[in-house]
């Protein structure tokens, strides 16, 4: 994996990132083992910031972790958990141990995860703290004190994909407005949607990954349209899977589908499986996706 | 108005549970609108800890809990408090805080409070303010989302978001969509675009 995010997207090439979710507990092999797989496949790993607000290991912590192996981590950022000093803090940390890209969201309430009392910061939005990102790369803090040594992140952030959420497009344009790098997106199922989607923000300049979450069985598409913001699985997608002898099997041929029309799209793919990555290389090559 | 709630009596008769010759003090503003503190929740927690065995010295209903002038003011309602060897005082934290200041006897809340609200139109409405110190309502529409989006978020909703409602609360309206819908009202929707830095909390 060549370490450097940046310049791949600023390449030509259809780039492919992959969640990947830091152990809840010290032991970090099976985490690893899990990427192992797909190193020369993907471009980049997104290590989650305790995910669905479920306590796990620090994303800084598994960022570093991947970095030694040769990995090339980017480290998101939630604004739940910590204020505009913390974050701060773990952002120039990140950059001294070599961290060179970041992913940065509001992050789930806590009442969502395994904490549910825990008191939620969100000191700074998701917008704000790319403007601190921006900040922090100009060799000041938020509070305009000059850095001993600047930091260069690559920065991103995330987004819906219902055109039709104008407050959502609005919040987009000022994340790219702050600073953001590239953005990657919730689970694209419905291609045309996400192509209307496209179409609402060409005026803004900054590279797109879709985000990709194979479908396991109907029942996961009913529970994501019933449960999960910002995601619409057709119905035609549903029966499709209903009526598939080895649902698994379809739902991995639907991304492999939904991956190469994506191609011609955006400027990538994010795959978030739910569990773990055994099946995603599969999913690449039925995409005809290459090697890196 | 400050909104509070009641504690279940059972948790109020467990910080009692080393203690007697209680005191009850009321409030007669928020508290009583609220029905957590009134006059009529006073006499019924007075009889409640009668019936569980608490000897209940006597009680009074300030004006305002928070505003209560000094000890003599509180004797001079019900004289007694002399005998009591404890205070339970039926208001907001503010309430507590302050009967706290003019009693020195051990002092305990029945109510939990959960936010700066109001009511208006028959409704009950909580959660309007977080006193951050650094208001800018205004360029919402007169909605503060630091106070009505469970997240405080200041430059849109988060992705949580779905159909005008609340991540947290599906029942909830996200305050991004009544904040649209007002800035819409009143011709206002190029407010939307701005950038909102963060909030100076307290120190402006």
């Amino acid at each position: 994996m060549n370490l450097d995010f940046r310049k791949k997207l600023d390449s030509k090439n259809f780039l492919v990132t992959a969640e990947s979710s830091p152990p809840k507990g010290s032991d970090v092999s099976s985490a690893l083992a899990d990427v192992e797989v797909l190193r020369n496949f993907v471009d980049a790993l997104n290590v989650t910031d305790n995910q669905c607000s479920i306590m796990h290991m620090s994303s800084l912590a598994f960022s570093k972790l991947l970095l030694e192996r040769g990995h090339e981590p980017i480290m998101q950022l939630t604004c739940r958990d910590r204020n505009r000093i913390g974050l701060q803090a773990d952002l120039l940390g990140a950059f001294a141990l070599g961290i060179r890209n970041i992913c940065v969201m509001s992050g789930d309430h806590p009442s969502c995860g395994d904490h549910p009392g825990s008191k939620a910061v969100y000191d700074l939005d998701s917008v704000q703290l790319l403007d601190i990102v921006s900040k922090l790369n100009s060799g000041f803090d938020f509070a305009g004190n000059e850095l001993e040594g600047k930091t260069d992140f690559c920065v991103g952030a995330v987004s819906n994909i219902n055109p039709k959420e104008f407050l959502q497009i609005l919040k987009l344009e000022k994340k790219v407005r702050c600073g953001a790098d590239f953005i990657q997106t919730q689970a694209v199922y419905d291609v045309g949607m996400f192509e209307e989607f496209m179409e609402s923000i060409s005026h803004l300049d900054v590279p797109v990954l879709a985000g990709l979450i194979p479908l396991k069985s109907p029942k996961m598409a009913k529970y994501m349209n019933e449960n999960i913001s910002g995601i619409h699985v057709p119905d035609e997608l549903v029966s499709r899977l209903e009526k598939a002898s080895d649902p698994l099997e379809e739902g991995l041929l639907v991304a492999a589908e939904t991956t190469r029309e994506l191609t011609k799209l955006c400027r990538g793919i994010h795959i978030m499986p739910i569990g773990s990555h055994t099946r995603t290389l599969k999913l690449l090559k039925k995409a005809g996706i290459s090697r890196r | 108005m400050i909104i509070t709630s009641s504690k279940p009596f059972e948790e109020v008769l467990a910080l009692l549970e080393h203690e007697d010759d209680i005191f009850i003090i009321g409030c007669n503003v928020c508290a009583a609108k609220l029905k957590t503190g009134g006059e009529p929740e006073v006499l019924d927690m007075e009889a409640r800890l009668k019936a569980a065995g608490k000897h209940v010295v006597g009680w009074a209903l300030p004006t305002a809990a928070c505003s209560v002038r000094s000890y003599g003011s509180l004797v001079e309602k019900n004289p007694a408090i002399k005998d009591a060897h404890c205070v339970l005082v039926m208001g907001c934290g503010s309430g507590v805080s302050i009967v706290a200041k003019v009693v020195d006897l051990p002092i305990y809340g029945s109510n939990d409070t959960v936010s700066l609200g109001g009511s208006s139109e028959g409704k009950l409405l909580t959660q309007l303010c977080v006193m951050c110190g650094d208001c800018n309502i205004g360029e919402f529409g007169g909605f503060c989302p630091k106070s009505l989006c469970p997240k405080g978020l200041l430059n849109g909703p988060c992705g949580g978001a779905t159909d005008g409602k609340c991540e947290v609360d599906r029942e909830k309206d996200c305050v991004w969509a009544l904040i649209y819908e007002r800035l819409k009202k009143i011709k206002r929707l190029d407010l939307l675009y701005e950038v909102h830095a963060p909030r100076e909390y307290g120190f402006k």
